[in-house]
Order: structure tokens, then C-alpha cells, then sequence
């Protein structure tokens, strides 16, 4: 049975990463779909491009900035519902309704929350006074950046709680009832108990959500594009408009792989991160 | 118990916003992009035509093929798509629209697709200015339609649509630019009164950029949310629109050499028209998140006192149940930039098919059927310029019985502005991608993050090296 996996394994994972390796070291365009080799150039440029640069270290703060949202916010989540007692069911339904939806519809959703004309958060923020004009949320760099972040912190808060829900249920309840015959109260019990006994589940939902914090295209595609003039341009938008609007392929896989390269490294730390929760 | 409250409410929240969540008011899309074509474009007046029937009669030779379609989607023109079901009656044939979405994206789409080899269509929707893109991978039409069958069609955006000796094309509707305005605005005697203590000359409806301006920060606020005017902001929206006012106020994009030269002086002045317009707040906040379609419903809600916009949109306008501008707005050609110019971007719509099609017959066949007298006429009276010579004449002849002048003005409009104004894209396979370069540029530019020579500068350095790699200066 090995062989098979091996093949199935090579066609959809090994051969399209190389082929786009490859590729990374041609000067293919979508115009004229012919690969020239050209050494390292592509990937001499991207290191001179500034956007790339930029799209770098958007992605690094907006990963830092919303997956700790999410996991505070999932984590806070977590712990309530822990100590729910009626209609714990329907809240953990209730609290998935987020992952319910694609992606591409929370980005829709969000970008007319933020539109700064018809938008909800104008809209509300007028109602009550607070405002006079309008905010442009998706065209200042920062508040834009940070509506983005909304939107993602929203979709993905969710996913943190329920495995963070689901550590903390298999907790002993006998650590907790020890706990309070020594007189330990709420604060203690969580930093001395629940979190250390937590670790695995918060690697693994840490790892979960970078990485798809960090793939995150559909929510910044669709409220910003990446842009106005590269605001809120991520790596994951801007190989797309390099490789596919502005046609190079070639130059585009180079990104790619620099992209990949960082997000391997990034998830081989975590994953050492999980062994070592694991040991301990 | 605290805790169970806290946890209810923020759960609640969570529901709230999902339960407002529902998508915004869809904005009905129409011409996604420029059309038309230049010089005799201009719609003789042909024979009066008859009620000729887009299927003529029962052809069977397509039983049972299938043809996969990439088309563009979305508001008035998917009225067209309505009428396939009557070809595939006639024929025995079915078509799969297999892909459907705006200019920008199918442009993306059948870029990928056709590289890859992986773009399995029969026929797909085009664009004078996309298709020099993807000439390598489209079958020429001139073996499918006759001189016969051509002659109808303006012979001007036909030859557009000819390169290397191949048609490539064959027209579905064309556009050109055309300024729209509000006349309740325009015709407010205490605006006229205002306008001209301010500005020293009369409210007319723009005949110069420099009047479009003045009038665009005249408006901007006279009323609740209203803007002076705007733009479609981004892709290749926001380039048409630079190099449209860089014609007028006599520039360039590409040298005669094919070297950027829209860094001039007057393109330097038609950035900072745009810089000027967003700072100075005439445009709305979020312009560089607009396409056609945000920008025609802003127009089509009252928010905006005058703007560029294209003849397609019209009975969009026109219609009471979806604009409160109906009734209430004119038309009037381009104005004239710095060097005298009127420039109307213009182009076409139209269909192509992939080299790679094993239905061509049936393939064209269909596209013969969608460019028919009968399915134009049908289009056209959405608003829709025809490219044919019968079907101008019938909207004429409608007009010319409608109630409204403005019906027979606006034809009138189109004709003298295709005749005159008409300017297209250089038909370069790169134009996309330079729009692509140049774009996020402009909207720096606009939201002030660099200056305006700067950035056309790096974007004309940009430009250049892409056009270099391409081998343009090699020749």
C-alpha cells in the first residue's frame, strides 16, 4: 500500500512544488508561458522590491496582532463555557456560528461593516453621537489593517475556544476540589492549574490558527485587495497580483517560496513547542 | 453568575453581527469596462431592419454539444444569457457557463487558464482591450464568419479587433466615455447664483476638466452625503481614467518606441487633478475601492453632482425603482483638457474563441446567435451601444418616438463622441499588466503618500523593465 500513497503523494504535493520551484528560477510570464532560465534573479529582485518588503512585515504584525486576539478572546471564551452549567450545548453551537461561514462571506460581511458611507460601524457611531462625517475604515493604513483584523479575530476566535473548551473539560475535577480545600481562589486555579495543563491544546490551536492566519487570503482580498496603494498588501495578496495580474509567474513563485520557507520554519517551532508541552 | 451574563452577552454580540451580517444591496453591475472604437464607429443610419429572427429556423448539426462559456456577469448583462435557452432549442446543442464574473476577473481567469493549458472553454467573453493578451491561445474567426455576415458590424471595431492579419473578435456592444451630471443640481437657480459669485462665470455643465473641478468642489456638500464627483479607483479602472485626462491635457502613455511617457508634465498635472480631487475630500473616502459598478450606484443613489461614466448604464438610470437620479440627470461629451483635447476612452465588448475548443463550429454558431440583429437590439435598448448598423438604426428610429429627448440625445452624444473623442488602449498584450504597475501608484499619489512625479516616475521605471523583458526595445 505504500506505493500508491507514495505515487498519489508525489503527484498533487511533490511534483507541483517542484515544478513551481523550478519555475521560481525562470523569467515565465502568463503573456508568454515559456520558461527561460534566469538564475537567481527573481529572487535578487524580490529582496530589492520595497511592496515585497512591506507585505513581509504587514504579514508578521498582523499574524502577531490577531492570532494573541484570537487566542485571549478564545481562551476567555474557553473558560466561561467551562463553567457554564445550563445551556452549554446551545452556546457551543452558538459560538460556531462563525465558522460557519466562508471566509469570502465574512469578508463581504465586514467590508460594508467598515464601508465608510452605508456601513454598519458609521452608521452606529452616528446614531449614537460619537461621530460627525465618516471614518474611512478601509483606507487608512492602520484602520484598515485593524478591520481586517476584526474580520479575522471574529472567524477565528471560535476554533481557539472549542479546543481550549475541550482541554479544559478533561481536566480532573478532583485538581480543582483540592485546590479549593487549600483555599485557592478563581485567579489561582486558572494560573496554576488550567493553564499549565492547557499547553498541548494551546500549541495545537496556536498552530492552527497561524497558519491559517497566515494563508489568510479571501478576507483580505475582499476587503481591500490589498490595497489602497499596498496599505494592507500581505504576502498572500501580493504574490497573486505579482504572479497573476501583473503576470509574473516566475517572479511570483520566488515569493512563494520565501513565503513557504518562513512558514515552515514558523511551524516547525511550534510543533517543538508541542513536543515539549507534551513532555511536560 | 456574572460570568454566565458576560458570556451571554458576548455571545449575543456574535450573533447580532452575524444576523447583520447580510450582504449590502447588491449594486447592479453593468459595463465592467470601456468599450467601443474610434472614427467611423460613428453609427451610420443603415436600412431599416426587420424583425429578423435570431435563430433562423431549426439546425440540428449541434445535437447533443456541449459548449463550456466563460462570460461576464452580473446585472444588465445577463439579460443576454436569458435568450441562450432559445439556441439551445433550435440546435440540440447546451451551453455550460462555466465561469462568470467581471472583466478584471475573467481577465485573471483565462490569463491562468490558458497558460496552464487547463482553460477547457468553447467560447469566452472579451475585450478590445484584453485580448491582445491571449492571441497565442484564440482561434481566428475570419474561416467562421463571411464578409457577408461581417458587414453589418462597424467596420472600425472590427479592424480593432484584427491583429496579425486575424480577427479575434467579434463585437458584442461597445461603450465610450461620457460625462453625466444632475440637472436638479445644475439647474438650482441659487446654485447658479452661488456658482457664479464664487467662480466668476456661469453653472453650466462641465466643458473643461478645469470647469469639472470647480464644479465637483462647488457640489461636494450642498447637500446631505453629496460628493462633487468620483472614479472608479482601482485596477485598470483607475489607469483608463488617468490616461484618458492625460490625452486631454495632451500626453502620452507609450512613445512611439513603446517607453513610458505618461511621467510628463501633463501627466504629472492629471495625477495631481486626481491628488487634488481626494484630498480636498470631492470624491468619496473609499473612490480607490470602486469599480464601475460603485461608482454608477453612487451616481445612481444622488450622492455624486456630476462624473464620467459610460452610455451602458442608462436605463439603469432611468429607472425609478432603482435610482433616484431618474429623470433627473443630462449627458454631455468629455471635457477638453489643457491641450484642447476631448478624449473619450472607449471599446468593445465581445466574444472569442480558445484555440483550444474541439466545438468550434457550434462555438461559433453561438456566438453568431448572441451577435445577432434580434439579441443586440435587445441589449441596445438596456442602454448598451450597438456595433451594428441595423440595430443603430432601429434605436434611432425608437428614440426618435420616445417621450423622453433624452433618449434620442444621448444617441446623438454617442455618435459625435465615437466619431471625435474616440481613443483606446494601445493594443499592446502588456497594457494590462502596465495598468496593474501603474494603478497602486495613482492611488498613492491620491492618498498622498508620495508625490506625483515620484510616482509616475517609479511606475514609468517599472514599466519600462517589463517592457524591456518583453523584448519592446529589442525590435
Amino acid at each position: 500500500m505504500l506505493a500508491p500513497s507514495l505515487a498519489i503523494i508525489a503527484f498533487v504535493v511533490v511534483f507541483p512544488l517542484v515544478y513551481s520551484f523550478y519555475l521560481s528560477f525562470t523569467s515565465y510570464t502568463l503573456l508568454r508561458p515559456i520558461p527561460a532560465w534566469n538564475n537567481f534573479a527573481n529572487y535578487q529582485r524580490l529582496l530589492q522590491d520595497p511592496i515585497f518588503g512591506q507585505a513581509f512585515l504587514n504579514t508578521l504584525l498582523f499574524m502577531f496582532v490577531t492570532v494573541n486576539a484570537a487566542f485571549l478572546m478564545g481562551l476567555f471564551l474557553s473558560q466561561a463555557l467551562a463553567r457554564t452549567i445550563r445551556g452549554q450545548s446551545l452556546l457551543r453551537t452558538l459560538l460556531m456560528v462563525p465558522m460557519m461561514f466562508a471566509p469570502v462571506m465574512v469578508g463581504f460581511q465586514f467590508r460594508w461593516f467598515f464601508n465608510d458611507q452605508v456601513g454598519l460601524v458609521n452608521n452606529v457611531l452616528t446614531s449614537l453621537g460619537l461621530l460627525n462625517g465618516s471614518i474611512p475604515w478601509l483606507v487608512d493604513r492602520w484602520l484598515a489593517m485593524f478591520s481586517i483584523g476584526v474580520a479575522t479575530v471574529w472567524m477565528n476566535t471560535p476554533v481557539v475556544a472549542i479546543i481550549l473548551l475541550a482541554g479544559t473539560l478533561s481536566i480532573s475535577p478532583e485538581l480543582y476540589e483540592a485546590a479549593d480545600v487549600d483555599g485557592a481562589n478563581s485567579w489561582q486555579k486558572f494560573r496554576m492549574i488550567t493553564y499549565p495543563l492547557l499547553g498541548p491544546f494551546i500549541t495545537i490551536a496556536l498552530t492552527i490558527l497561524s497558519l491559517d492566519v497566515a494563508r489568510g487570503y479571501d478576507i483580505v482580498s475582499i476587503m481591500t485587495g490589498g490595497g489602497p496603494a499596498h496599505r494592507t498588501e500581505l504576502l498572500w495578496t501580493y504574490v497573486p497580483r505579482v504572479a497573476i495580474q501583473e503576470s509574473k509567474f516566475g517572479l511570483g513563485a520566488a515569493m512563494s517560496f520565501v513565503t513557504v520557507i518562513v512558514t515552515v520554519a514558523f511551524t516547525l517551532y511550534l510543533f517543538r513547542q508541542l513536543l515539549k508541552s507534551r513532555i511536560l | 453568575m456574572f460570568r454566565h451574563k458576560s458570556l451571554v452577552l458576548l455571545i449575543a454580540a456574535g450573533i447580532v453581527l452575524a444576523a447583520c451580517a447580510a450582504p449590502p444591496a447588491p449594486a447592479p453591475q453593468a459595463p465592467q469596462q470601456p468599450a467601443a472604437e474610434p472614427t467611423q464607429a460613428a453609427p451610420a443610419p443603415a436600412q431599416p431592419a426587420g424583425d429578423e429572427p435570431a435563430v433562423a429556423g431549426v439546425d440540428r448539426r449541434f445535437d447533443g454539444v456541449t459548449l463550456r462559456a466563460a462570460f461576464i456577469g452580473g446585472g444588465q448583462y445577463e439579460k443576454m444569457y436569458e435568450s441562450i435557452k432559445d439556441w439551445e432549442a433550435a440546435t440540440g446543442a447546451k451551453v455550460e457557463i462555466v465561469y462568470k464574473g467581471d472583466g478584471f476577473e475573467i481577465d485573471k481567469k483565462l490569463k491562468t487558464d490558458f497558460a496552464a493549458g487547463t482553460g477547457d472553454y468553447d467560447v469566452v467573453w472579451n475585450h478590445t482591450s484584453f485580448f491582445s493578451q491571449y492571441i497565442p491561445f484564440l482561434e481566428p474567426l475570419e474561416k467562421y464568419f463571411t464578409q457577408e455576415e461581417l458587414k453589418d458590424f462597424s467596420q472600425a471595431i472590427l479592424k480593432s479587433a484584427t491583429r496579425d492579419g486575424h480577427l479575434w473578435l467579434i463585437p458584442r456592444h461597445a461603450d465610450i466615455s461620457v460625462v453625466h451630471y444632475r440637472t436638479d443640481l445644475y439647474n438650482n437657480e441659487q446654485y447658479k447664483a452661488e456658482f457664479k459669485a464664487k467662480y466668476g462665470y456661469d453653472l453650466a455643465p462641465p466643458e473643461t476638466w478645469k470647469q469639472f473641478f470647480d464644479h465637483a468642489e462647488f457640489f461636494t456638500g450642498k447637500e446631505p452625503g453629496l460628493f462633487g464627483t468620483n472614479f472608479a479607483g482601482k485596477e485598470e479602472a483607475l489607469s483608463g481614467r488617468f490616461y484618458e485626462i492625460l490625452v486631454a491635457n495632451g500626453g502620452k502613455m507609450l512613445d512611439e518606441n513603446f517607453k513610458p511617457a505618461f511621467n510628463s508634465e501633463a501627466g504629472v498635472k492629471t495625477a495631481q487633478f486626481f491628488r487634488e480631487l481626494y484630498a480636498r475630500k470631492l470624491v468619496p473616502a473609499d473612490m480607490t475601492s470602486l469599480l464601475w459598478d460603485g461608482v454608477a450606484n453612487n451616481f445612481c443613489q444622488g450622492n455624486i453632482a456630476v462624473h464620467n461614466e459610460w452610455f451602458g448604464w442608462y436605463s439603469y438610470f432611468q429607472d425609478p425603482k432603482s435610482c433616484k437620479v431618474a429623470g433627473k440627470f443630462d449627458l454631455i461629451r468629455q471635457p477638453v483638457g489643457e491641450a484642447g483635447i476631448r478624449s473619450g476612452w472607449a471599446g468593445a465588448h465581445a466574444f472569442s474563441i480558445p484555440a483550444s475548443s474541439k466545438n468550434k463550429e457550434a462555438a461559433a454558431a453561438l456566438i453568431k446567435f448572441l451577435t445577432s440583429e434580434k439579441i443586440m437590439y435587445e441589449e441596445a435598448k438596456l442602454g448598451f451601444l450597438p456595433v451594428r448598423d441595423t440595430v443603430w438604426a432601429r434605436i434611432i428610429a425608437d428614440a426618435a418616438k420616445s417621450d423622453n429627448p433624452l433618449d434620442k440625445k444621448r444617441l446623438e452624444i454617442a455618435q459625435i463622441a465615437i466619431a471625435n473623442d474616440f481613443f483606446a488602449p494601445p493594443l499592446i498584450a502588456e497594457w494590462i499588466p502596465l495598468t496593474n504597475i501603474l494603478t497602486p501608484k495613482l492611488q498613492a499619489i491620491m492618498l498622498g503618500d508620495i508625490d506625483a512625479k515620484q510616482g509616475l516616475d517609479e511606475a514609468a521605471a517599472e514599466v519600462e523593465k517589463m517592457l524591456a523583458e518583453a523584448g519592446y526595445y529589442n525590435k
